[in-house]
């Protein structure tokens, strides 16, 4: 299993190279001087900032230096453009509150999804599974934006107005402070993040349960589910043991793919309940061409996604003998 | 069944645990806050501060954090927010030679605030070295020279001094400058190139605020971070686009509430004088938030969490009549005041003077730019889209300034809409009914409004045959391509850094060209001439005679379309007191009081 995974990492390294390569290309296709001087800059000062940002050297040489950079990452001392500060100092402070949004987001979307999924499936054709998949579609067809201006609306100021205590609160106000892990704090949680939980997962669930529908549909038609209920089986049974566990692969597979957004975070929601996460981060460095932050947080992500689909492969041979790793 | 029981037992664990939790929420968030007796919530629309270094920051943003903890040597009144007083001086400076040679006066005791960077880390007194080491800063560009375009060809030997040092292998901030001179502990002199009338209203800006040598050295990069000033508030918390915590300034300096004559009658009924005479900041603590979106800006203020806001443009007819533009009855019973403030703005659809095209000084392009401001009708516009709230006007010089034409009105602009005069022009310009014009490009910054202004604008100009090509881009790339002189029509808005028409002439000066302040590239030795004669000149009607002057050659020229200053209306919540928001300048944040029995 070791060789496979440091073949497998070796033979990612060029597309790797390459998404950086790619995404730093894109960037400089506009320049990010005039964005950081606005509309009075001399060309004096524009000439200067230029060869601040390195911006005069070819790019070849500012894509070494960006990869020489990220190789001594235990020393990476990139600074923000826009704010100054070092980068490293940026991420690992965003993380942490998108992860309080995050990991809750994905383990009840997957819960509450499969089981929808297998009760869908179990009743297929039915009214009932007509009925879950017609909301499914119509959760998939409304804009995320509605699902947060509708939920910060109703779920957050509404209430407030004629509930006293009403704990979910609109949006982080100042007294979150500094601390990367004040999200972590379970009365905080639920004051700010319970509701972007809940907005997320309702966004997620259409989706993913559609997806879990099909995947737990093909599996009932299998041979072995017939025969587990000739055997005399529950269905309760045929559903949460035999069929579940042999459509761990494509379960895996949907989850693994989400894992790097655990760190990423969420843009619109992370804007909108002023969530000091990485999503938010991300589009302040893309609005400000904070050509730094941006091309550590491409590198960051594509690491994770890299590192995903290699314990995906892993994880198929844990679940499934039938799978070999060669 | 099953599921929905499922997905109904789920949702009802989490309200239910969400609703048990309350209480353990609301002490949580106690918690966090520090003990503090009076504490003020404010937003900031938008995601707030780059920077709260004064030297690397330009925009309202970075100006409404520094004046919080930096102070200028002199600064605009609360009460009459266009003049100006002392704040760090004693007295206003004076002058006996016409304004070429200032003299200074220091305010005594001032210290900046206690921090680390002083030995026992006790603040010390403000000197005038500290007046000349934040000056020379400006031009360092270890700074990116930001600013430096404030005080550029002011001070007698000072450009020479920065030319010098930043070729030098290191900024010595002891070498001397001709124009800066010590008198004595408290006094200075600053002997000016020539009299510069706007020099004074550099000397209220944020960027030109007294830091200590010290800070900035013991901070090095992250000075940025750490703000020692002598203002009346001290940094205790920065989230950058999130949040910025400060508490009251112990050791503040004498600074007192304006006095009751001070505020016009209108300000003495919404009882703004009832601090006349006292020591300030009042509040313990001031926790600002950052919005990038409206729509949390505004539930929070609705929630009264916030001491006042902006009303934003989608959520005015929620507060406001439509059509009185009072506020409305909810509004009113919940005791919160509204408040507007006509913006020194000048917002305008410039043309480029050396774009094939539309630019050039011939009669035949001057007339073809003529046609299409005669057939663009902001009335319209204003009208449609933002319920008649700005106000249209001709000239660069907004409302209220030396300068501005009264009514708004002059007679040498081609003001639309006007469609014979748009015609007559067209064939002047030698495109009768518009035959072989080709499309008018047009570059504006992408958003909703903006999409939709355009549309307008071009069904305007199709009534005469002109076409018209708006081209959307993000902010940064629009700076980018006007900087370069590639748009031959551009969008774009001008806040007058002080209030002095001047500030929006040196838009038309020619050597303020792209990538400079002069975008449209106007270039008119006439012109030139008198923008340098009237930066010498302090108020008078002779000076005003040459700003009309000015004013209507760019109009003659017809140099953009436009233009329209906003009008900002606030809401105040009853528990925040002696407030009235200006955009002025922000130092007033120290005035504020709240009344937490009325929360």
């Amino acid at each position: 299993m070791w060789n496979y995974i440091v073949r497998r990492t070796l033979y990612n390294i060029p597309v790797f190279l390459a998404i950086i390569f790619v995404v730093m290309a894109a960037l400089r296709v506009n320049d990010p001087v005039s964005a950081q001087l606005g509309k009075n800059a001399s060309q004096e000062q524009v000439d200067l900032l230029t060869q601040e940002y390195g911006l005069d050297d070819p790019f070849v040489v500012q894509y070494w230096d960006f990869l020489k950079g990220l190789a001594t990452i235990w020393n990476y001392d990139a600074r923000s453009w826009d704010q100054g500060l070092p980068v490293s100092e940026m991420i690992a402070k965003a993380i942490p509150p998108s992860m309080a949004v995050t990991i809750p987001t994905l383990a009840m979307t997957a819960l509450i999804s499969i089981c929808v999924g297998l009760v869908s499936a179990a009743n297929r054709g039915r009214g009932l599974d007509r009925s879950l998949m017609f909301v499914a579609v119509i959760g998939m067809s409304i804009s995320v934006l509605v699902y947060i201006i509708i939920g910060q609306y109703f779920g957050a100021f509404r209430p407030s107005q004629n509930i006293d205590g009403w704990p979910f609160q609109v949006t982080v106000d100042a007294s979150a402070g500094e601390s990367a892990f004040f999200f972590f704090s379970p009365a905080n949680w639920i004051s700010y993040c319970m509701l972007p939980v809940m907005i997320n997962v309702v966004v997620a669930l259409g989706y993913d349960t559609r997806f879990y529908r099909a995947v737990m549909v093909e599996e009932s038609q299998r041979d072995y589910i017939r025969t587990a209920r000739a055997k005399g089986a529950s269905r309760a049974r045929v559903m949460f043991i035999h069929m579940l566990k042999n459509a761990m692969i494509p379960i895996i597979t949907r989850i693994m793919i989400s894992l790097p957004f655990i760190i990423t975070g969420s843009i619109l929601v992370e804007v909108y309940f002023g969530i000091p996460g990485m999503g938010r981060t991300l589009i302040n460095a893309i609005n400000a061409k904070d050509f730094p932050v941006i091309q550590t947080f491409t590198a960051l992500f594509t690491a994770l996604f890299i590192a995903s689909n290699i314990l995906t492969d892993v994880l198929y041979a844990l679940v499934d003998p039938r799978v070999r790793l060669q | 069944m099953r599921a929905s029981k499922l997905v109904g037992t789920v949702a009802s664990a989490m309200t239910a645990a969400a609703l048990m939790v309350a209480p353990a929420a609301a002490g949580g968030a106690a918690e966090t806050a520090r003990a503090a007796d009076k504490v003020v919530q404010l937003p900031i629309r938008t995601d707030g501060p780059k920077s709260l270094d004064p030297v690397e920051g330009s925009t309202t943003y970075d100006n409404m954090a520094c004046v919080q903890f930096y102070e200028t040597l002199l600064t605009n009144k609360y009460a009459s927010p266009m003049e100006m007083e002392p704040l760090l001086l004693a007295e206003m400076p004076v002058s006996e030679d016409g304004g070429k040679t200032w003299r200074f006066r220091l305010k005594e005791g001032v210290r900046f605030h206690d921090n680390q960077c002083f030995p026992g880390g006790k603040g010390r007194v403000v000197t005038p070295d500290d007046v000349f080491y934040s000056l020379k800063r400006i031009g360092d560009d270890e700074y990116k020279l930001e600013n430096w375009w404030l005080l550029s060809g002011t001070i007698l030997g000072f450009d020479e001094y920065v030319e010098a040092q930043n070729t030098a292998d290191e900024f010595d901030y002891d070498a001397p400058v001709p124009g800066f001179r010590t008198l004595s502990s408290t006094e200075f002199e600053i002997e000016l190139t020539k009299p510069v009338y706007r020099f004074l209203y550099i000397l209220g800006m944020f960027q030109t605020s007294v830091v200590p040598r010290e800070a900035v050295e013991f901070y090095g990069e992250d000075f940025s971070r750490n703000p020692v000033g002598t203002g009346p508030f001290i940094l205790d918390t920065w989230v950058p686009k999130q949040s910025l915590t400060a508490d009251a300034n112990p050791n503040y300096h004498e600074v007192f509430y304006p006095a009751r004559d001070e505020w016009s009658r209108e300000d003495r009924r919404a009882r703004l004088h009832r601090a006349a005479g006292k020591q300030v900041p009042f509040v313990d603590r001031i926790e600002f938030t950052m919005f990038a979106e409206d729509q949390p800006l505004w539930l929070e203020f609705n929630k009264g969490n916030l001491g006042y806001t902006e009303v934003p443009e989608d959520y005015f007819t929620e507060a406001f009549d439509r059509s009185s533009r009072e506020l409305k009855e909810e509004y009113l019973r919940q005791d919160i005041r509204a408040h507007a403030n006509q913006l020194l703005d000048f917002t305008f659809r410039g043309f480029n003077m050396e774009d094939e095209l539309l630019g050039g000084y011939t009669e035949e392009k001057r007339a073809l730019r003529r046609a299409i401001s005669y057939a663009i009708d902001l009335d319209e516009i204003n009208e449609t889209f933002y319920n008649g709230r700005r106000f249209v006007y001709d000239g660069p010089i907004p409302p209220g300034l030396d300068g501005h034409p009264e009514g708004g009105r002059a007679e040498a602009a081609a003001r639309g809409r006007n469609i014979a005069k748009a015609r007559e022009m067209l064939v002047a310009a030698g495109y009768p009914d518009g035959e072989g014009l080709p499309p008018i490009r047009f570059y504006t910054a992408q958003n909703t409004i903006n999409n939709a202004v355009s549309e307008m604008v071009k069904r305007q100009l199709e009534e005469v045959n002109i076409k018209f090509e708006p081209i959307f881009l993000d902010f940064s790339t629009l700076i980018e391509t006007v900087n370069k002189k590639k748009s031959p029509m551009f969008g774009f808005a001008w806040s007058s850094d002080y209030p002095d028409g001047e500030n929006n002439l040196a838009l038309f000066y020619g050597p303020n060209e792209s990538p400079g302040s002069n975008h449209y590239n106007y270039k008119n030795p006439e012109y030139d001439a008198l923008y340098e004669q009237i930066l010498t000149m302090p108020p008078s009607s002779e000076r005003t005679a040459i700003y009309e002057k000015m004013r209507d050659m760019v109009l003659h020229d017809c140099v953009y379309v436009g233009g329209m200053a906003r009008e900002r209306f606030y809401l105040i919540q009853p528990w925040l007191l002696n407030c009235k928001p200006t955009e002025r300048y922000y130092g007033w944040f120290k005035y504020l009081d709240v009344d937490d029995s009325k929360r």
